[in-house]
């Protein structure tokens, strides 16, 4: 189809010609078609055409969509163009939820294990024979061991709400999305600062801002000067829409683009410059970046004032961190003698020569409005990405260009608030009591969590990539009113995740889901797996859950606009097969916990209380914007300052409110999901921008920019402990116990305030791996494979697409025998299908075409990848010019994918890399346990 | 030229009049299966050929500009009024913006059902530089439309001409799939349509979407293994059925980059007239003479 090679500038015009023979056809060799599930000719008895606005979730970018629906089939997928998000567009992988919908490789029925974990062998079962077998299971165990041993993971966080709801109610604190297994240390300084998460360039267009005239009007315009983005492929991880076209069109418009990453990604196509950094050196750079402007800035030369000192106005604390920075500029590092955060160590260890970093912090200080980003796979894959995501967030902070029209934006704090009520926090401030030690202890649901109270306790987002371990040793408390509380996890429910290929080691995974006690039960009793396709994770339940699909359910987006944005997630068509969706799902299980007497799921609570789906989500809505009225031009003139925003654009608009003096609110009449139907799906209330001044969007204790963390504050003649770590750190002091995770660096408690530790398994920056250089001579770092991540591989449209020389085609011929997901699990229908050569794309390693010559490598050789630690992997290269020297890169999720439910993926799980199978499960950063997956180094053996 | 292609319209209601008439019976049949089946009597039937241009879509005025999509829109509503030949269609792809992303390729098989192995609009990779100086650029490629069609006088059975407004169309039942038309084509926009069909390589089941009929040409042709489009030629038709009704190419509508433009190039306050005359707007192998109409801007 799309044919990625090589060509010199006099081929260019011959190539547009070339034929497309790359996208040569298979070759079926069997039968045709068969007739009509009685379902599917029902489906089809809807006569007529009609629209329906919803949004994505073929990916968490989740962009708003306009669907067509014919005689009840899905016909076609555009973008929603009032959706300001994604402004009509939508990617390949959108108009591909096509194809997933009538996947036959979604799970249809609900199954019931009939094998051994592992074995994929299932039986079809009905819901009612599911729902009590889990039902049964759960309160066995709830009363053995307690709810705490259960654990519902949601996989992302759309749509987790209903699920959220029924387990906080069932007394368990462990409900939980993927956010620590994606990139959790690239979010640690927004959040540790602002008590935000993202910051993002301000390039969504369009945006509606109020006008002089107090009209509101649709602002087109580009203001940013310049984009630096480290370790951040937008225009392949489309996580964020609005930069794929708002890159390219902020450039058109005088914008530089600068691109820090290993690899020549999409992005880095489209950039100014690309600078192929050394990975996992991040923080180094920014470092060196930050210690260049305070030694350079001139208050009284304009060619050098980085320094935007307005930023004093809004935040407190810089004085101890810049003192605390500093105190490392006369240490010199152990391994290359250099002192720390100068040029010429950052270059040591970046590999980027020493002046182009002095140019980048010149460009950076000097360039205004500017942005630094950071991303995923590039900070948030690191041991050490907090400092960098601290340094990152600091250098947009003093330079000024937080909130300022084409500057930087936390996201987090900007975009609609949601859920509310159903997302059942309430359920968690319940007292309960349990036996520790002897003693009879009282405290809150939420004090059992195994993070918060247990490891991890800076964990805002739960550490799924610690459960293997906690699987097999089960939990103790180390903080809190239980401390000492040990219990065992007993249940584990998966949903729209699949940790086995995603959540750090696959191997560790495997062995906890399948580890026995000494009586040769399971140790996790029951396992749950509820999806729409069968992924690896799957192969290791005892219960499937089909859930609906993305375009057979209802729920809201979830995304990181510039400004508050919400749209609607509709009942495209009917859910296919037995499938239900979130909120039947939870329900049915609900009754059944209540029929058996579960006495914590009571019906004032579920079907009394949101008898219908559209009431749930109507709860959800209440509490959007929920952001305050704030910033410059101001969003409503008409109403107060700084009181926070609720209800519909239009009620706010037009001053159909009522204003709450005491709490500071403004309260139009709520959204609803009809109001989002008559109004093309989506509600967009206006932008504004300086929303950090007076407080604003900010949501630290201070209300300002923290550079402190743990402080004290007088208040009424009492003395406060205040800043994100201290929590924390009160609760270190009183249980006298360090987390294991810091410890580790040899801290006793969370730093006040700037802090620096090495990332490991980096034998260029870490002293204790130094030894493995000459051995172990690559670094491997994932890349994301955006059409094709972990759960839509499957999809022909997409498996096809080539992407970044990380998933290509560079397929052998292969006679499959299909594989469908059928009533006994994973089935082979005895058809046979032959993949030509060539055809279909794969997960492969990108390395550098110098590196593999020199080992006598060729493109399409199959490797070995091989850890100190002797994990391994397999692979075919893909020798090119588009990484750096001793740099390999594999797709995330995208090889060694061993679920026949993955298509014709599937077969080529010999031929095709999984990172995971090289990660070290140890190796879980230290703050928030995020696997550092970026932090691998290999050696590499041909095997073929 | 005498024979015109009907394009037969099975034209949809506004978006906005479907809204408000099924709405409510739609949603709640999904919500509450019980009432499902009194669904299906509300559903109108589709609505019959001859129903007006599809709505704008209504977007706050803009303060500084306009969106593309919405400026497009109206240059198509203002070449709908004139006679079809004093339309001339033309897509303008800009290189600077496009990512390479591939959403224009999957809409345009999504949007005209194509069979696996047929892509009207590929992406082209186009790599040069040793590292670390390397650049890479995508090039999408439709069918360029050509003012002079190298691939019209070689069918000999005529099944393939250009039409008055500049789309170069097929006639699929008098197709007889010889593909002299493939050789003649300089950029190999043109396929051949083997017969395949995904569910051919899913367990055999079909695959709904694919038994939908295909709006190409406004035909409502279902594709089968032993009827037309299946043993024909195939190509990008700019859209044809969703122009003649107002709105955009799939492709264009669909874009990441924003990189794809299209308009009516006898229009002067086009935007395609506006960005096809920029001096850094080029057309692929200017030297045959095949006049393209699709232009790109480096
Ligand atoms: S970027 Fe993600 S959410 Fe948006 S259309 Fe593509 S898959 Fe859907
Ligand atoms: S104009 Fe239509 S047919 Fe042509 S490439 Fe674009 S989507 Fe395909
Ligand atoms: S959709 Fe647009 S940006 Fe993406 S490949 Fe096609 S032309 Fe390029």
């Amino acid at each position: 189809m799309i044919a990625t090679r090589k060509v010199s500038r006099r081929d260019f015009l011959k190539i547009a010609g070339a034929s497309a023979g790359g996208l040569a056809a298979m070759a079926a060799l069997g039968s045709g078609f068969r007739t009509l599930s009685a379902h599917e000719a029902q489906q089809q008895q809807e006569a007529g055409s009609r629209v329906v606005y919803t949004a994505c979730v073929m990916c968490p970018a989740e962009c708003g969509l306009e669907v067509h629906v014919e005689n009840g089939v899905v016909s076609r997928i555009y973008g929603n163009i009032h959706v300001p998000y994604n402004s009509g567009t939508v990617c390949a992988k959108g108009i591909s939820g096509l194809q997933l919908v009538y996947s036959v490789n979604r799970i249809k029925y609900p199954m019931i294990r009939v094998g051994e974990r592992g074995e994929g062998r299932f039986k079809r079962v009905t819901w009612e024979e599911a729902l009590d077998y889990i039902a049964t299971k759960l309160i066995e165990i709830k009363q053995k061991y307690g709810p705490e041993s259960v654990i519902m993971d949601c996989g992302d966080v759309t749509d987790r709400d209903p699920y959220y709801y029924l387990f906080r109610a069932f007394g368990t604190p462990h409900t939980v999305e993927h956010g620590s297994i994606c990139d959790t240390p690239r979010r640690h300084g927004p959040k540790l600062m602002f008590g935000g998460k993202r910051i993002e360039p301000d390039i969504m267009r369009p945006v509606l801002v109020r006008q002089p005239d107090g009209s509101l009007k649709n602002d087109y315009s580009y203001r940013t000067r310049l984009i630096i983005y480290v370790g951040w492929n937008p225009f392949t991880a489309t996580r964020i829409n609005y930069e794929s076209r708002g890159t390219v069109e902020a450039r058109l418009a005088g914008a530089r683009i600068i691109v820090i990453d290993p690899a020549f990604s999409n992005t880095a196509t489209k950039a100014d410059r690309w600078i192929p950094i050394r990975p996992g050196t991040d923080a180094d750079l920014f470092a060196a970046m930050l210690r260049y402007i305070l030694e350079n800035h001139r208050d009284d030369d304009p060619f050098r004032r980085y320094i935007d000192w307005s930023f004093k106005e809004y935040s407190q604390g810089w004085e101890e961190f810049e003192a605390a920075f500093r105190s490392w500029w006369d240490k010199k590092d152990p391994l290359n003698g250099l002192p720390y955060f100068s040029l010429e160590w950052a270059a040591d260890r970046t590999g980027i020569d020493a002046a182009t970093i002095a140019e980048l912090a010149h460009t950076f200080g000097i360039t205004k409005p500017a942005a630094l980003v950071w991303g995923m796979n590039g900070i948030g894959h690191h041991y050490n990405g907090y400092v960098a995501s601290i340094l990152g967030t600091a250098l947009n902070v003093i330079t000024g260009n937080m909130e300022v029209p084409g500057g930087a934006i936390d996201t987090e704090l900007v975009k609609s608030s949601k859920g509310g009520k159903t997302s059942g926090g309430d359920f968690l401030k319940r007292e309960v009591t349990r036996i520790v030690n002897g003693r009879e202890v009282k405290g809150k649901i939420e004090e059992l969590h195994m993070d918060g109270y247990g490891d991890w306790p800076a964990a805002w987002d739960d550490v799924v990539g610690d459960y293997p371990r906690r699987f097999i040793e089960g939990v103790t408390l180390r903080y809190g009113p239980f401390r000492g509380h040990h219990y065992p996890i007993k249940a584990y429910f998966i949903r729209t995740g699949n940790p086995v290929i995603t959540g750090s080691n696959t191997q560790k995974w495997i062995e906890a889901l399948t580890a026995k006690d000494e009586s040769g039960n399971y140790k996790v009793e029951l396992v749950v797996y509820i999806d729409t396709v069968f992924l690896e994770t799957g192969l290791y339940a005892d219960v499937i859950l089909p859930e609906a699909s993305s375009l057979e359910r209802m729920s809201l987006s979830d995304i990181y606009p510039v400004h508050p944005v919400l749209y609607l997630r509709d009942f495209v068509i009917r859910p296919l097969y037995e499938s239900k969706t979130p909120y039947e799902i939870c329900w049915a299980l609900a009754r059944k916990l209540y029929e058996k007497g579960d006495p914590d799921i009571q019906p004032k609570d579920f079907w009394e209380k949101y008898p219908t789906e559209e009431d749930f989500w109507n709860e959800a809505l209440k509490v959007a914007p929920g952001r305050p009225n704030t910033g410059e031009p101001l969003p409503y003139p008409n109403l107060p300052k700084g009181y926070k925003l609720l209800g519909t654009p239009d009620s706010l608009e037009a001053g159909r409110v009522q204003i709450d003096d005491e709490k500071k609110e403004i309260r139009g009449e709520p959204l609803t999901v009809q109001w989002l139907r008559e109004h093309h799906g989506v509600a967009i209330w206006p932008m504004s921008w300086k929303r950090f001044h007076g407080g604003g969007v900010l949501q630290t204790d201070s209300k300002k920019v923290e550079f402190v963390w743990d402080y004290t504050v007088e208040k009424d003649g009492k003395i406060e402990r205040k800043g994100r770590y201290s929590k924390y750190n009160k609760l270190i002091e009183e249980a006298g116990e360090t987390p294991p995770g810091i410890a580790r660096l040899g801290w006793q408690k969370y730093p006040a305030t700037f802090y620096w530790f090495e990332t490991r398994w980096n034998p260029y920056t870490n002293p204790d791996y130094a030894k493995y250089r000459e051995e172990y001579p690559f670094q491997v770092i994932s890349g994301r494979v955006h059409h094709a991540m972990s759960g839509t591989q499957m999809v022909d449209w997409l498996g096809r697409l080539p992407t970044e020389d990380l998933w290509a085609p560079l397929n052998d011929e292969r006679i499959v025998e299909e594989v469908i997901i059928g009533e006994n699990g994973p089935t082979p229908t005895g058809r046979r299908v032959r993949i030509p050569r060539g055809t279909w794309s794969i997960g492969v390693i990108q390395m550098n075409r110098a590196d593999g010559e020199r080992l006598g490598l060729k493109t399409g050789d199959l490797v070995e990848l091989e850890t100190p630690q002797g994990f391994k992997t397999r692979g075919k290269v893909y020798l090119v010019e588009t990484i750096r020297p001793g740099v390999l890169r594999v797709p995330l999720g995208g090889g060694g994918r061993f679920s026949p439910g993955l298509g014709k993926t599937y077969v080529f799980h010999d031929i095709t890399p999984n990172h995971n199978a090289l990660v070290d499960p140890e190796n879980l950063s230290p703050i928030m346990g995020q696997p550092a997956y970026g932090d691998v180094i290999v050696k590499i053996r041909k095997i073929g | 030229m005498a024979q015109e292609t009907q394009t037969r319209i099975r034209a949809l209601a506004t978006r906005r009049a479907f809204l408000t008439r099924f709405a409510s019976g739609i949603f709640a049949s999904l919500i509450v299966p019980a009432v499902a089946s009194g669904v299906l009597d509300q559903v109108e039937a589709a609505p019959q050929e001859g129903a007006g241009p599809a709505p704008m879509p209504e977007l706050p005025e803009g303060m500084n500009g306009q969106h593309p999509i919405e400026r497009m829109l109206q240059d198509l509503q203002r070449a709908l009024q004139k006679p079809v030949d004093q339309r001339r269609w033309a897509m303008v792809i800009d290189l600077r913006k496009c990512v390479g992303c591939y959403a224009c390729t999957v809409a345009c098989i999504a949007e005209n059902k194509l069979p696996p192995g047929i892509a009207y609009r590929p992406v082209i990779t186009e790599t040069r530089g040793t590292y670390p100086n390397v650049s890479r650029r995508f090039i999408p490629r439709p069918c360029m439309q050509c003012e002079n069609p190298p691939c019209v006088p070689v069918c000999p059975v005529r099944a393939t001409w250009k039409r008055p407004d500049g789309i170069v169309v097929i006639n699929y039942d008098q197709c007889i799939g010889c593909r002299y038309c493939i050789t003649a084509c300089p950029y190999a926009a043109r396929s051949f349509d083997s017969g395949y069909f995904y569910s051919d390589f899913e367990g055999g089941l079909p695959q709904p979407y694919e038994s939908l009929p295909s709006p190409e040409y406004g035909e409502n042709r279902v594709r089968r293994k032993d009827t037309s489009p299946v043993g024909n030629v195939r190509k990008c038709h700019f859209c044809l059925h969703r122009i003649e009704r107002g709105q955009l190419p799939a492709c264009v509508l669909s874009c990441m980059g924003r990189a794809t433009y299209f308009g009516d190039l006898n229009d002067p306050q086009s935007l395609v007239s506006e960005l096809a005359s920029r001096p850094n707007a080029f057309r692929l192998k200017e030297e045959l003479g095949t006049e393209p109409k699709v232009f790109y801007l480096v």
